[in-house]
C-alpha cells in the first residue's frame, strides 16, 4: 500500500541550520537540510510518496537545489517516490538547472496545485503524464486510444515516466504521483 | 621603499586594468593614491580592498591609502561601506568621513565581507529587504527576477567561500547610466584576493588543457563548461545559473582572474568577450550588471 510523507523544508531548515534563515542558500545549508530529510525518511517504506514542501521557502539557489533535490534523487530516488510542493517560478528555475545537469525529472506543484514535470523528459512522456494526471490511472492501450498514439509509443512514454519514478505502477496500471 | 599605485580618477571595470598595472612588481610598501579620484564603482572599491588584502596577507607591510580629497567623494565611499572595511587592510591617510554605510537608497548592499556560508545567508536576507522596490519598481523586473537576483548574488558570493581560500567582499548598487546605457542598472560586484580560477581548477582541469592551461582557459572552463575543482558532478553550476539569469534579463557577466577577463555580453555592451595578457591581479573579480527592462 502506498503511503505519503510530507516534509516542510522551512521547518527542516530551522531544525537543521537556524531558525533565523528563511532561504535555502549555500551548499553547507543544502547538505544539512538533505541529511535531516534523509534521517526523517529512514523508516519510510519503499512505496512511500515523499511530498517535499517548498511553500515557506524564500530563495532557493542552485547550490542548495543541487544538494537537496539533485542529490536526494540521485542517492535515494529509486527507493521512494518524490514530489515537490509549493514551488515558485524562481524555485523551478534553480531546480530545472540541477535536473538538466543530472538528467533527472520530478513532479512539482505550485501553491495553487498546478502540476508540472520538471527536468528533461521527452515531450511524449510529458503529454502522457498530463493525461494520466487529468484522467486517472491507465495502461498503454488506454493511453494510446486516449491520445491517438500507437500502443508502442504509449508504452515507451509510460516506461520513461516509470523509469524516472514520475508514476507508480500498480496492477499493470500507471498512476500519477499526487500530493 | 614606498611605491605609489595611482587609483584612477574614474575607477571602475573599464579602468581596473590600469590600476592592476600599477600594482605589478613587488617588494616595496605600496601607497594607493586615491586623493584625486572623483568616482569609484562598487567594482573598483571591492577591487581596491582586495589589493590591500593581498599586500597585507603576502607579508608586505600594510599598504598606505590616501583618502579622496573631495569631501563628497570620500563621503560616498563611506556610505558605500568602504572605510569600515579598509581600516583592516590599509593605513589610511587623509580625512575619513564619519558616515554610516548604506544611507543612500541606491546602495542596496554596502560593501560586505564574505568569509563563510553565514555571511552569504545574511547577504541574501539583506538584499531582499532593500532591493525589491528598486528591482520591480525602477528596473521593472518581474517578481521572479528579484528572486533570481538574490540567487545570482548568493552564487557569486559562494564562489569566494568555496574557491578563494580567503575572504572577499560583495557590494550591490543601483545607478542611472546616463551616457553608457541611458537606463538605470543594478550592479553586483564581488572581489577576493584568493588563489584565482587557474589555481583552483588546476587539479581537475589543467591536464585536459596541457600547454594551453592559463588564466583565460581556466575562465572559459569555469564559465562555459561548468568546470569545478570538485569531482562531484553537481558542482560548477553556480556560474551557469548566473549567466542564465543575466541572459534572460539582458544583463552582463564579467569575470576577471589573474591576467584574463571573460564576459557574457548583452547587445548594449561593446566589451571584448575574452581578453588575455592583462596586468596580473590576485584572486577573482566578478561583475554582474542587470539593466532596467525599458528605456526610462
Amino acid at each position: 500500500m502506498t503511503t505519503k510523507r510530507r516534509i516542510n523544508l522551512k521547518r527542516v531548515l530551522e531544525q537543521a541550520v537556524s531558525s533565523l534563515y528563511g532561504d535555502l542558500v549555500t551548499r553547507p545549508t543544502g547538505k544539512a537540510v538533505r541529511s535531516e530529510v534523509v534521517h526523517m525518511l529512514a523508516d519510510a517504506e519503499g512505496e512511500t510518496t515523499v511530498v517535499i514542501d517548498f511553500g515557506l521557502v524564500g530563495i532557493l539557489d542552485i547550490s542548495c537545489a543541487d544538494e537537496i533535490v539533485g542529490k536526494l534523487l540521485i542517492d535515494h530516488g529509486t527507493a521512494r517516490y518524490y514530489m515537490l510542493y509549493g514551488v515558485s517560478d524562481a524555485h523551478c528555475d534553480s531546480i530545472e538547472q540541477v535536473l538538466e545537469r543530472h538528467r533527472l525529472a520530478v513532479v512539482a506543484s505550485d501553491r495553487d496545485g498546478r502540476i508540472q514535470v520538471l527536468g528533461p523528459i521527452a515531450d511524449t512522456a510529458r503529454t502522457a503524464f498530463r493525461a494520466i494526471f487529468d484522467a486517472g490511472p491507465t495502461d498503454p492501450s488506454e493511453l494510446a486510444s486516449q491520445l491517438s498514439w500507437t500502443v508502442d509509443a504509449a508504452r515507451q512514454a509510460l516506461d520513461e515516466l516509470s523509469t524516472q519514478r514520475l508514476v507508480q505502477v500498480s496492477a499493470d496500471r500507471y498512476v500519477a504521483i499526487k500530493a | 621603499m614606498t611605491r605609489v599605485v595611482d587609483v584612477p580618477n574614474q575607477f571602475d571595470d573599464r579602468t581596473f586594468d590600469q590600476f592592476a598595472k600599477g600594482m605589478e612588481g613587488g617588494g616595496d610598501r605600496l601607497l594607493f593614491d586615491a586623493h584625486a579620484t572623483h568616482w569609484a564603482s562598487p567594482y573598483g572599491l571591492v577591487g581596491l580592498l582586495a589589493a590591500g588584502q593581498h599586500a597585507t596577507e603576502n607579508g608586505q607591510q600594510r599598504p598606505l591609502l590616501t583618502v579622496p580629497a573631495d569631501r563628497d567623494v570620500a563621503h560616498y565611499w563611506g556610505s558605500a561601506g568602504f572605510f569600515e572595511q579598509a581600516s583592516d587592510w590599509f593605513e589610511l591617510h587623509g580625512k575619513v568621513p564619519r558616515v554610516s554605510p548604506s544611507h543612500s537608497s541606491d546602495v542596496l548592499l554596502p560593501i560586505t565581507p564574505v568569509r563563510g556560508s553565514d555571511d552569504v545567508h545574511q547577504v541574501v536576507e539583506r538584499i531582499q529587504e532593500r532591493s525589491a522596490a528598486i528591482l520591480s519598481g525602477e528596473l521593472r523586473l518581474e517578481a521572479t527576477a528579484t528572486m533570481g537576483f538574490a540567487m545570482a548574488l548568493s552564487e557569486a558570493c559562494q564562489n569566494i567561500v568555496e574557491h578563494a581560500g580567503t575572504s572577499g567582499w560583495v557590494a550591490v548598487q543601483a545607478y542611472y547610466w546616463k551616457r553608457r546605457l541611458g537606463r538605470k542598472v543594478v550592479v553586483i560586484a564581488v572581489a577576493d584576493a584568493g588563489v584565482g580560477f587557474r589555481q583552483t581548477l588546476a587539479a581537475t582541469q589543467a591536464a585536459r588543457f596541457g600547454d594551453r592551461w592559463n588564466d583565460a582557459t581556466a575562465l572559459e572552463a569555469a564559465l562555459f563548461q561548468g568546470a569545478s575543482r570538485f569531482r562531484d558532478p553537481g558542482r560548477g553550476q553556480g556560474l551557469a545559473g548566473i549567466t542564465r539569469y543575466a541572459n534572460r534579463w539582458e544583463g552582463k557577466v564579467s569575470l576577471r582572474s589573474g591576467t584574463a577577463r571573460i564576459a557574457i555580453l548583452p547587445s548594449w555592451d561593446d566589451d571584448e568577450p575574452l581578453v588575455d595578457g592583462l596586468p596580473a591581479f590576485p584572486g577573482s573579480q566578478v561583475l554582474i550588471i542587470i539593466p532596467a527592462q525599458h528605456a526610462q
